[in-house]
């Protein structure tokens, strides 16, 4: 397949605006502003493109939540946050083709009919957040934004801001707070940011991948767009495989083709002398898969009949050298990190599922730590918590716990008791008087 | 109006009301930790998950608004019992369980709701996560921290950020290890500090003056109204065994919502103060102790005689003790009347719809005395109505206004017999010929007028120290001995029911009608913890 979204890559100054420019860019641009933004909303609608942060949600639904008639501003907000372990699609695009992603945002801005637009980048990418402001710079003094966007009369600015270095903060309604310059908590929803979103205004929040997806739609039209890959798992995606593989990297691929062609085929196999032993299919957040999955398609339906999801596409390949009791409780001290600590079972539950994992790697497991943990994990998804952050820690965890108890079992039954824990004790310095009855 | 159904019981409730209200108006009982109904809804703690029909999730009854044909399941589900019972687990798993020597044991949300549930086991078996240093911290003049307890409900913080707006308190750090403290670590000097310690749900804020005075089970409440300003906040006086313990706010959305500021909340030692347990009678320059009897005969004489007869009342007298003594002694003595009155610090109070409440008047009835339509006098009035020389001077209330301690007043009142009504240790006893042992507003009942207009009920909470006795029956017993049979009215429901009669200010209200409509305190309780 031809590269979309990572056809900058390996192109000698790839980043400035002529090279863009003379790659057809900004052409999406131009077609979606001789087009009613409700046209362009519904190309996109059509593409069936899906939004490439995680969750899935068709991005041309998400817009048209947007109250049309709003009086007063509305925002788009670009995020760029990229925090999922395993995942790093949006640095790529950003390093070489961040016109892509600007032309993306633009399209959107126009299609909601907001005149303000955020990146929200996160706070450890400091040099992207340059290359994006560069970027913004150039395509400012070439009238690509600004007051008059490409000689019409729409006025668009773009804004860059970076994250303060939490995890949550990409949850679309925690980026909102943080934005705002507030705590990075999630907010209760309904109302959803389409509706009141930041600064109490409708926002749409679009992950990098998926704005870098618009031009393309508009140039080469949504029925191009929709047919690659299947009906509803449209598109091109990039799949970020890291681990136990001969060639980690970032893929731009078909959405749709099956891990086995993404491990095997694109990434060389495992490395020498071992043996696949499961896989992340999106991100640390997704449930665990095990080899006899690999024929999986790797899009977003596919992904979640096979009880897992594809979430942002970062792959995380484990070979049979890996403790998946160690591998649980790695991830189980990442989420309990990076817990906001608004809701009770994720804040709790993540800190006390990370104390159960770290005592059975101590070597004082019990034989009921399997079920607790699954208890904790069952308590802390399905809607018990704000945000996904608890479904986000509790599917890995239980996956873990549920497709790997062989492994479980080793580390309790070779446990020794906890030793009893030592309390300082006083020295007795006799009886004293006026006490001890005297 | 939608009607929902909650556990079989369908009621109608208004168009935006919250399935916890609902509920507490079908009779069910949903428990809950953060919400609270005059702060933002944030969802956090969980515990009131309710299973709504045909929704595939649980939600949280906080912030699930009611529609009408709702059919909503508490109690009655499995499903949420399960879930409510793994949140217990998560909120005691690292909850110090220190009951017996917490303060808050006994008003505790999280105590009732385990005792409720009854679910006495957890699988945690992890050391448990303590915050070093930050267990007993004093975070500002009257406000004790033990972060070890804190549930992470965030009433706290909302109510410094939405109701006092000083956003004096904040989280620090993040997940397990978030805990409570001030912006920029600064002192909490909030003047509504004592109400974060209100809504904390559990003890992890507890007030510094009445932490381990008494246990909370051991108190008994009595509605009252506070006496520290005109605005007229509504408190419970908690009480035991003749002695006040604190103030707590009483449910008014039209005034004080929950809320009391320190200020007022800390007057509540202060009605313990008695000095004075006899009535005490000057002769030859010694004061001596009489009986009532003795008092009321030789006082009634005097009044009798007395051809210049003045009277200092106060504002913060009740109308029924302003209403007796303008009957008896302007009325029918034919004696002067004023009200001392002076202006005070400025006090705001917040009310339930988050509007401002402001006064300058330091008294709480300073707007009945002028509806009962007596004069009020600042100080330099009230020193010119002293000037000279009358047969009998009475003062009401000495501690009412700062110039009847000033040497000056003193020195005027020396010249003539004068009546003190007293409490407390007042210069004004060195030259007063009778005291009169008057009781606190803890043992009084009457009413005040607020100066919003609201007429408002006290009740009594403990007897009167010593021979002590409420105003309004000292008035009626003077009264009495002067034979002045319509004023003979032993009860402050007969006063104010002879006040309606007579004064169209008071028109239309009914004794009865102007009590505490709650039958305990509990409600409140739940609100503020």
């Amino acid at each position: 397949m031809e590269p979309i979204l990572l056809r900058a890559r390996g192109v000698p100054n790839s980043r400035s605006l002529e090279t863009y420019l003379s790659a057809g860019g900004y052409e999406g641009l131009k077609k979606a502003l001789s087009m009613d933004p409700d046209a362009v909303t519904k190309e996109v609608l059509d593409s069936e493109l899906r939004g490439r942060g995680g969750a899935g949600f068709p991005t041309g639904r998400k817009w048209t939540f947007v109250p049309r008639d709003h009086p007063g501003p509305k925002y788009l907000i670009c995020n760029a946050d990229e925090s999922e372990p395993g995942t790093f699609k949006d640095r790529e695009i950003i390093e070489y083709d961040p016109h892509l992603v600007l032309e993306g945002i633009a399209i959107a801005s126009y299609a909601i009919r907001a005149n303000t637009a955020y990146i929200y980048i996160r706070g450890e990418f400091v040099r992207w957040a340059g290359i994006l402001e560069q970027a913004i710079a150039e395509a400012r003094a070439h009238g690509i934004l600004g007051r008059q966007v490409m000689g019409s009369d729409y006025h668009l600015d773009v804004w860059v801001h970076r994250g303060a270095g939490a995890y949550i903060c990409g949850e679309e309604t925690s980026l909102i707070e943080s934005l705002e310059g507030k705590r990075g908590f999630p907010r209760l929803k309904p109302p959803f940011p389409a509706v009141v979103g930041v600064f109490g205004k409708p926002t749409v929040v679009n992950n990098v991948e998926t704005l870098a997806c618009v031009p393309s739609i508009l140039t080469r039209g949504a029925g191009w767009f929709a047919s690659i890959g299947r009906p509803r798992n449209t598109g091109p995606k990039l799949y970020c495989v890291s681990g136990h593989v001969r060639r980690p990297g970032v893929y731009e691929l078909p959405m749709g083709v099956t891990f086995r062609e993404i491990i095997e085929e694109h990434c060389g196999g495992i490395r020498d002398g071992h043996r696949l032993k499961a896989f992340f299919p999106g991100g640390s957040s997704a449930p665990v898969m095990t080899p006899d999955q690999l024929d999986v398609k790797a899009d977003f339906d596919a992904c979640a009949e096979a009880g897992s999801m594809l979430g942002s596409g970062g792959v995380i390949v484990l070979d049979d050298t890996v403790d998946m009791v160690e591998a649980a409780a790695n991830l189980a001290h990442f989420y309990a990190h990076e817990s906001c600590g608004q809701c009770t079972p994720c804040r709790e539950g993540s800190d006390w599922a990370k104390d159960i994992l770290d005592r059975i790697l101590a070597g004082h497991g019990s034989p009921e730590d399997p079920q607790t943990l699954l208890r904790i994990c069952t308590y802390a998804s399905q809607g018990m918590t704000i945000c996904p952050l608890g479904d986000a820690f509790a599917l890995p965890i239980s996956s873990i716990v549920k497709k790997f108890p062989g492994e479980f079992e080793r580390h309790i039954a070779a446990a020794t008791p906890r030793p009893p824990k030592k309390l300082p004790v006083l020295p007795w310095a006799g009886p004293r008087p006026g006490f001890d009855g005297q | 109006m939608p009607r929902v159904t909650i556990d079989g019981v369908t009621v109608e409730v208004a168009a935006g009301t919250n399935l916890i209200e609902a509920a507490r108006l079908a009779g069910v009982n949903i428990p809950f930790f953060c919400y609270h109904p005059y702060l933002s809804v944030v969802g956090q703690c969980r515990i009131c998950m309710v299973e709504v029909e045909g929704a595939p999730r649980l939600a949280i009854a906080c912030a699930t608004p009611v529609t009408d044909g709702m059919v909503v399941r508490s109690e009655t589900s499995p499903r949420v019992k399960e879930a409510r019972d793994a949140v217990m687990e998560f909120l005691l798993a690292n909850h110090p369980l220190d009951c017996p020597v917490c303060d808050q044991a006994g008003e505790c949300l999280l105590q009732d709701h385990s005792f409720t549930e009854g679910r006495s086991t957890t699988h945690m078996v992890e050391e448990r996560r303590t915050f070093p240093g930050l267990e007993r911290r004093l975070i500002g003049p009257h406000v004790i921290q033990n972060q070890n307890r804190c549930i992470h409900c965030s009433r706290c913080i909302r109510f410094t950020q939405e109701i006092s707006e000083t956003a004096a308190l904040t989280y620090k750090s993040r997940g397990n290890h978030a805990y409570i403290d001030t912006f920029d670590g600064r002192p909490f000097t909030d003047p509504f500090s004592a109400c974060a310690a209100d809504v904390c749900p559990v003890g992890a804020l507890t007030v510094r003056e009445f932490r381990f005075r008494k246990r909370a089970w051991k108190l008994r409440s009595t509605p009252s109204v506070c006496p520290g300003c005109s605005i007229g906040c509504n408190v419970w006086i908690d009480h035991h065994e003749r002695t006040v313990y604190r103030f707590t706010p009483r449910e008014n959305p039209a005034i004080n919502a929950t809320w009391l500021c320190d200020y007022g909340r800390f007057l509540a030692d202060s009605l313990n103060q008695a000095h004075y347990l006899h009535p005490l009678h000057r002769v030859d320059g010694q004061l001596r102790k009489v009986s009532w009897g003795e008092a009321i005969r030789a006082l009634a004489l005097d009044l009798a005689a007395a051809r210049t007869l003045r009277v200092v009342a106060a504002g913060t007298l009740a109308n029924e003790t302003l209403f007796l003594a303008r009957e008896l002694f302007v009325r029918h003595l034919k004696g002067e009347l004023v009200v001392a009155v002076h202006e005070g610090e400025p006090r705001r109070m917040k009310n339930g719809k988050g509007e401002w409440l402001r006064s300058r008047d330091a008294h709480p009835n300073s707007e009945g005395a002028r509806r009962l339509g007596l004069e009020l006098v600042d100080g330099d009035r009230l020193a010119r109505f002293l000037f000279g020389a009358a047969d009998l001077t009475i003062i009401l209330d000495p501690t009412a206004h700062p110039y009847l301690a000033t040497n000056e007043a003193l020195q005027l009142l020396r010249v003539s017999p004068t009546l003190v009504l007293v409490r407390t240790d007042h210069p004004i006893a060195e030259v007063a010929s009778w005291l009169l042992p008057v009781a606190s507003l803890a043992s009084d009942e009457g009413t005040f007028t607020s100066s919003g207009g609201h007429v408002q009920r006290f009740a009594p909470a403990v007897a009167p120290a010593g021979e002590a006795r409420p105003a309004w029956q000292i008035l009626h017993l003077l009264a009495r001995g002067l034979g002045v049979t319509a004023l003979d009215l032993p009860s402050p429901a007969a006063i104010f029911t002879a006040l309606v009669a007579k004064d169209k200010a008071f028109a239309g209200l009914a004794w009865d009608d102007l009590a505490s409509k709650e039958r305990s305190s509990y409600r409140e309780r739940q609100h503020v913890g």
